[in-house]
C-alpha cells in the first residue's frame, strides 16, 4: 500500500520518499505543494493526523525541519511528510482546514519554534505564559541560564 | 469585553452581542454570558474552560491551558539516554508505564539494541498495571462530576492494591522510573508477581461485581449521560479524538492491536469498542477495558519466561529518528525522537493523546446544555500534565 503512494506522489508531485519504518513512509515535500500533497494524502485514506513535529535543523544550524505525521486507520500505515525550511524564510502555509485537528498543534509549534504557518486563524501563545511570547524556548539558540530564576546564596 | 463581578469566587463577565440568530431580542437577551469553568481545577487538573452560554445553552467554549507546563521536551534535551525517563513519565504520573515504554523502544530502535523477552512481558505487565490504575480513577471521575463520590473511594481501594505492587516492584507507588532502554530496570521478584495477582484478584472478584451491581447499569447515572456529547464514527476521525473516546465513537483504533509492541503480538485480547459515541458509551468502553486489562494481566504472568530483564545500553547512540506510538491508558502516544550521535536526546516530541482530545471538545461542546459541560469533559478522560508536557 505504501509503495503505491511512493509511486503516485512520485508521479504526481515529483516527491522523493523513503521507508522510514515499518508500516511508516517519509515524503520529502516542498513548502509550495505541501498543502496539496496533503490533500492528496488525504484522499488516499491518510484521514488521521497525527501531530506537527517540528526539527531545530538539518543539516544542523541551517534552519527547521516540519514533519507532518499522519494516520491511515482503516490500513493501519503512517506516512511522515517533511518540508525543510532554512532559517531566513521561517513560513510555512497552514493546512489547518484540511485536517482540524493540526491547527492546536501549529499553534504550539509556532509558539515553541517561531514558525509561521501562514492562514492559521489563531497564532496565539497557548501553552507559555503570555511575557514569553517570542522566546521560543524549544529551540536550540534558546539559552536556558538566562532565563533561570537566580537561585538561594548558598549558606 | 464588559464589566466584571466577581461574587464566591465566580466571575461573570458580560460580552455584547449584536443579534441572536438574526433576531433583535431586546436588552437582556443580547448578551451574552462568560463563565469560567474551574479557573484552576475543575475536574481532572489546573485548566480554566470559558464558556459562553446564552441561556443554558453552550455557544462557544474555549480551553485556556498551560498552568501545568514543564516543557519535557526541553529537559529532555538535557538529559542522557536512561535519565531521560524521569521527564518522560511525568507527562502523566497516573499511569508513567506507557511513556516509559514508548521513550524506550524509541531508544531502541535508533540504538538497534533487542530487549529480551522477558524485560517486554514485564513491561506489557507494568503498563497493563497502569492502564487500570489510570482507568479506575478515570470511572470514578465520570461519576464524581455529576456529584457522587463513593465510585472514586472504592475505585481508589482497588487502586491501592496495584501500587502496592509498584511498590514492591520499583520502591515507588506513583513515579517509578522502572522502565529504561535496553529493558525494565529491576528484577521481577515472587513477591511482586504474588502482589500483582492479589491486586488483579481483588480488581476481578471484589471490586468488579460490586461496583458493577451499582455504577454501570444506573438509571440515574444513564438519565446524565446517554445522548450526551453524541459524537459520530466520521465526525470523531475528522476532529481527531484519540483513545477511549475514539473507540467509543466506533472506530476500532488500538495501537497494541495494529503495531504491537512489547508482547502484546502474543497475547490473546480483544479490542473495545463501542457505535454509540456518548458520554456513557466513553463510560463503557473504560470499565470493560479494565477487564480485559486484567485478563492481559494474568496471561503475561502465566507466560513470564526465564532469562535476563536487562541488556546493555550504549552511551552513545549513532544518529538516527524513529517515530513510535504505544496505546497509553488515554489513547495512542507518539515518539519523535531524534539522536544526533549524543549521548541523550537531541529532540523528543510529543503527541498526547489528550492534547488532541481537548482541542476536539469545543466542537463537541456546541449548542448543549450548561449542566453537560462537565459531563463531557469527565468523559473525555484527559489529563492535564499530558495537555501541558
Amino acid at each position: 500500500m505504501l509503495e503505491d503512494v511512493k509511486v503516485k506522489v512520485k508521479e504526481t508531485f515529483g516527491f522523493e520518499s523513503e521507508p522510514y519504518d515499518t508500516n511508516v513512509l517519509l515524503i520529502h515535500a516542498e513548502r509550495n505543494s505541501v498543502r496539496k500533497l496533503l490533500e492528496f494524502l488525504k484522499e488516499q485514506g491518510f484521514n488521521y493526523p497525527h501531530t506537527v513535529s517540528v526539527v531545530d535543523y538539518i543539516p544542523k544550524g541551517e534552519g527547521f525541519q516540519v514533519n507532518y505525521i499522519l494516520e491511515n486507520l482503516s490500513e493501519k500505515k503512517f506516512v511522515m511528510v517533511r518540508v525543510n525550511l532554512t532559517e531566513s524564510d521561517l513560513t510555512v502555509p497552514s493546512v489547518h482546514d484540511i485536517f482540524p485537528p493540526l491547527q492546536p498543534h501549529e499553534r504550539e509549534a509556532w509558539e515553541m519554534f517561531g514558525i509561521e504557518f501562514i492562514g492559521n486563524p489563531r497564532l496565539e501563545v497557548m501553552l507559555l505564559p503570555d511575557w514569553a511570547e517570542g522566546l521560543y524556548p524549544l529551540r536550540k539558540s534558546y539559552d536556558f541560564k538566562k532565563h533561570r530564576k537566580p537561585s538561594k546564596e548558598k549558606k | 469585553m464588559g464589566n466584571s463581578i466577581a461574587s464566591s469566587g465566580y466571575t461573570f463577565v458580560l460580552e455584547e452581542r449584536k443579534e441572536v440568530s438574526g433576531e433583535d431580542l431586546g436588552l437582556l437577551q443580547e448578551k451574552l454570558l462568560q463563565l469560567n469553568w474551574g479557573v484552576q481545577h475543575p475536574a481532572s487538573g489546573p485548566m480554566r474552560l470559558k464558556v459562553w452560554v446564552d441561556g443554558d445553552e453552550v455557544v462557544k467554549v474555549d480551553p485556556d491551558i498551560g498552568y501545568v507546563l514543564r516543557l519535557l521536551e526541553k529537559l529532555v534535551e538535557y538529559r542522557t539516554w536512561i535519565n531521560a525517563i524521569v521527564n518522560v513519565e511525568r507527562a502523566c504520573f497516573i499511569d508513567n508505564f506507557g511513556t516509559m515504554t514508548g521513550y524506550s523502544i524509541a531508544a531502541e530502535k535508533i540504538a538497534g539494541v533487542e530487549v529480551p523477552k522477558k524485560a517486554d512481558y514485564v513491561r506489557t505487565i507494568l503498563c497493563e498495571a497502569g492502564r487500570i490504575v489510570s482507568h479506575l480513577l478515570g470511572l470514578g471521575g465520570i461519576v464524581g462530576v455529576l456529584g457522587v463520590h463513593t465510585p472514586t473511594q472504592w475505585a481508589l481501594i482497588a487502586r491501592e492494591k496495584f501500587l502496592d505492587a509498584f511498590e514492591v516492584y520499583s520502591g515507588q507507588r506513583i513515579a517509578t522510573s522502572s522502565i529504561v532502554p535496553g529493558g525494565v530496570r529491576f528484577e521481577p521478584t515472587g513477591k511482586f508477581i504474588e502482589k500483582m495477582v492479589t491486586a488483579v484478584d481483588f480488581l476481578e472478584k471484589e471490586f468488579i461485581p460490586r461496583y458493577g451491581e451499582v455504577f454501570i447499569d444506573n438509571p440515574t447515572l444513564k438519565i446524565r449521560t446517554v445522548g450526551v456529547g453524541k459524537v459520530s464514527k466520521e465526525k470523531a476521525v475528522e476532529i481527531g479524538l484519540a483513545g477511549p473516546a475514539l473507540r467509543a465513537s466506533g472506530v476500532p483504533s488500538d495501537v497494541r492491536k495494529d503495531y504491537p509492541y512489547a508482547a502484546y503480538g502474543e497475547l490473546d485480547f480483544k479490542v473495545v469498542i463501542r457505535e454509540e459515541g456518548d458520554a456513557y458509551a466513553r463510560y463503557l468502553v473504560l470499565w470493560e477495558e479494565i477487564q480485559e486489562s486484567a485478563k492481559i494481566i494474568r496471561q503475561a504472568i502465566e507466560g513470564l519466561p526465564e532469562g535476563d530483564y536487562r541488556t546493555k545500553f550504549p552511551v552513545k547512540v549513532p544518529p538516527g529518528e524513529a517515530y513510535v506510538n504505544v496505546e497509553w491508558a488515554r489513547g495512542c502516544f507518539g515518539f519523535h525522537l531524534i539522536s544526533d550521535g549524543g549521548t541523550g536526546p537531541y529532540r523528543l516530541k510529543m503527541r498526547a493523546p489528550s492534547f488532541a482530545n481537548l482541542w476536539a471538545l469545543p466542537e463537541i461542546m456546541k449548542n448543549v446544555k450548561l449542566a453537560d459541560v462537565p459531563v463531557i469533559f469527565a468523559s473525555l478522560y484527559m489529563c492535564h500534565g499530558d495537555i501541558d508536557r
